[in-house]
């Protein structure tokens, strides 16, 4: 008897994984590398929540193609081998089957290098350097959903260029981002502005934590305004340093890299400059359209958070222009979609974008605004406040 | 542009307030290492751990006008409390094993410290503002001079004179020198060396936090600022001479100075002179420009 019921047990362990499989499609798995521990996991994290938000829409609504999306997302930290090691992992362990994320400018290099060796479609939501999209990095594997550091840089050239003034010094973490993005400013500029004079270039290094030096040579230069490039806790820190310097009202003041997102602007607290012109990729409050609105609205319900991030988009953008694409191939076959990804247009969270096919990129411009108090919210916002579309700024 | 005299003495300045505030970083860490030998790679940790708790005191004491005051007070008290705390139940099972286990154990507490810090305060970024009397500037031969900057000039040599008198004139300091130079004497004398090197590691642990609460109102507070001075602090301590609490503070001038000034003459490489600095001291005088030559049998 106990035989008997021991060799029944063995044959449904058998046979049962069989008869589950039978009735469910394999999921279409997505490989989600992200920042989500340490200086840049304040940005990295709502990234993260932006794609499973976008998964949790599309599986609820009964997935792609008959099959749901599994995301898999991963912390990678900061640096680009660990993003490299956890994409590879990802790769061989999980067999995914595209490859989403990575937060810095060389993880974006890191895994655009992994995607071209693996033969994966890659989609970089957040890296900026415009080289990843160009000769000779750019190759068919990688895409861009985000926004380069020529469209910024050459936006806050546009903005700059509309100010009364001719001498201009710039600030920059001495990197691939900060590099690309001032050089993508000072070109724009001098091609709006003939008469614009650069005075002095300050080059801190990533991740400086005393910016004083630079702040007293950069004043004594005697510039009409600043070009800013420092994002994130390296933004907040230099803030607090150049305030007692009286830096912020000696000169006009345009940050790229994201100081007017709600992360920098509470962070740095009652040391917010006000009456500076920053970007941000998303803004809760603007523009005040019904899908927008409802965006704000899914964010709020997802998340818990009174005023969402607006690094959501980054995430919930890629996430929308891989699977959209997978639609449209109507496999999952990656030589397949990404010839369906070459020229799509989607609804993204900042209307429509479209990837481009001559160079895999997104033209995803951003929200330029003057950092403000107003009395709705209890911290400073961009008011006022524009999308600045990419399309004329893009090579 | 000109670099007239009065620009070169507040870029001198400058680095000199970046100079006290590397010194009060990396005090902790050479009291630390020149008492017990243990190379605390945590140091980063617990300063970290004191600009956080400095953010916590003075969000809990937001009405009151002198909530930083208090702050500076009670947060580096409370981490070199827990820093002795890890030290009595954790560290001190070590002593007497080779010194890769110390070294294994203090880097186990910066990843086990730094995932503390996200579960308790998560991954946002904090904000300490200067205390009212010390925001704005004074204006020094016509430029401007943070009023916070000076406050920190005097606070470093201030730590640095007590803590010399605490070591040269008082009882526990006597004693501490002693363990430094010969424990094993010591402990024959009837002293507990054992208790002398938990007051050393909070001694230590409250210098680091210390730099931390200072350090607040300049800085972000957020995720990965452990590792962002823990580098900078073991350059100026490996200039000034492990275990030599006056060449740390030679070795923080050294490289506050040489930075700010460095920038001028070459801006993107002003980084490269501290480690070159680095690197001149090693070759010709290994155990730094103040330390001692000789290393006693621990």
């Amino acid at each position: 008897m106990k035989r008997l019921l021991l060799s029944l047990a063995v044959c449904m362990m058998i046979v049962a994984p069989v008869l589950s499989a039978h009735g469910a499609e394999k999921p279409i798995t997505v490989g989600f590398p992200m920042y989500l521990s340490g200086g840049g996991a304040v940005f990295g994290k709502p990234s993260s929540q932006g794609a499973m938000m976008y998964v949790k829409e599309v599986n609820d609504a009964g997935g792609v193609l008959g099959r749901k999306i599994e995301l898999i997302v991963r912390d990678c930290s900061g640096s680009p081998e660990e993003a490299t090691r956890v994409a590879k992992e990802l790769i061989n362990k999980n067999n995914i089957d595209f490859l989403v994320g990575g937060l810095t400018g060389s993880q974006g290099f890191a895994l655009s290098e992994v995607a071209k060796q693996e033969k994966i479609l890659y989609i970089a939501p957040i890296s900026k350097p415009a080289e990843i999209c160009e000769p000779p990095k750019l190759h068919k594997y990688v895409f861009r959903a985000a926004a380069n550091t020529k469209t910024e840089g050459r936006s806050a050239a546009v903005l700059m260029s509309k100010l009364p003034i001719t001498r201009i010094a710039t600030i920059s973490p001495d990197y691939s981002y900060g590099q690309g993005v001032t050089a993508a400013f000072v070109e724009r500029i001098k091609k709006l502005k003939p008469e614009v004079e650069i005075v002095h270039q300050a080059w801190p290094k990533l991740g400086e934590t005393d910016y004083t030096p630079f702040i007293t040579v950069l004043m004594a230069s005697k510039p009409e305004a600043v070009f800013c490039s420092l994002w994130g806790g390296h933004f907040i820190t230099f803030t607090k340093q150049a305030k007692d310097y009286g830096l912020f009202e000696k000169f006009k003041f345009v940050s790229a890299g994201e100081g007017g997102c709600i992360e920098s602007i509470k962070g740095a607290g009652d040391d917010m400059p006000l009456g500076i012109i920053s970007n941000a990729y998303d803004t809760f409050y603007y523009p005040d359209t019904d899908w927008h609105k409802d965006w704000v609205a899914r964010c709020k319900a997802y998340t818990g958070e009174e005023y969402p991030s607006s690094w959501m988009g980054t995430g919930y953008d890629a996430m929308k222009f891989l699977v959209e694409a997978i639609k449209k191939a109507g496999s999952t076959d990656t030589d397949k979609v990404i010839q369906a990804l070459e020229g799509l247009i989607i609804d993204s969270t900042a209307g429509k974008l479209t990837m481009r096919a001559k160079d895999h990129q997104a033209t995803r411009g951003q929200y330029w605004g003057t950092v403000a108090k107003v009395a709705e919210y209890p911290f400073p916002i961009l008011q006022p406040v524009e999308y600045i579309p990419a399309d004329d700024l893009m090579d | 542009m000109s670099y007239d005299l009065p620009f070169i003495t507040i870029q001198i300045l400058t680095g000199l307030t970046n100079a006290m505030f590397i010194f009060l970083i990396a005090s902790g860490l050479s009291v630390i290492f020149g008492v017990q030998g243990i190379i605390n790679f945590a140091h980063g940790s617990f300063y970290m751990l004191g600009a956080y708790m400095t953010h916590q005191c003075v969000s809990l004491f937001i009405h009151s006008p002198h909530r930083f005051w208090a702050a500076v007070v009670l947060a580096p008290v409370v981490v070199a409390l827990f820093g002795g705390l890890i030290e009595r139940f954790l560290l001190r099972r070590l002593y007497g094993r080779e010194e890769l286990t110390q070294l294994l154990f203090t880097y186990a507490l910066v990843l086990i410290l730094g995932d503390v810090i996200r579960i308790f305060w998560g991954i946002e970024q904090f904000s300490v503002s200067r205390p009212p009397v010390l925001k704005g500037a004074v204006e020094i031969f016509g430029q401007f001079f943070p009023k916070y900057n000076i406050f920190i000039l005097i606070m470093g040599p201030c730590v640095a004179f007590l803590f010399w008198f605490f070591m040269l004139r008082t009882r526990w300091g006597r004693m501490i020198r002693a363990a430094a130079q010969d424990r094993e004497t010591l402990n024959a004398l009837g002293v507990n060396v054992n208790r002398l090197f938990t007051v050393v590691f909070i001694l230590g642990t409250w210098l680091a936090a210390l730099g931390g609460a200072l350090v607040a109102p300049a800085t972000s507070i957020k995720p990965g600022m452990d590792i962002d001075v823990i580098i900078t602090a073991f350059v100026v301590v490996v200039i000034g001479g492990l275990g030599s609490f006056w060449g740390t503070f030679l070795g923080s001038i050294i490289v506050g100075i040489v930075y700010s000034l460095g920038i001028l003459v070459f801006p993107r490489l002003s980084i490269v002179f501290i480690y070159v600095i680095m690197i001149l001291v090693l070759i010709i005088r290994p155990w730094g420009l103040l330390g001692r030559p000789l290393t006693l049998e621990r």
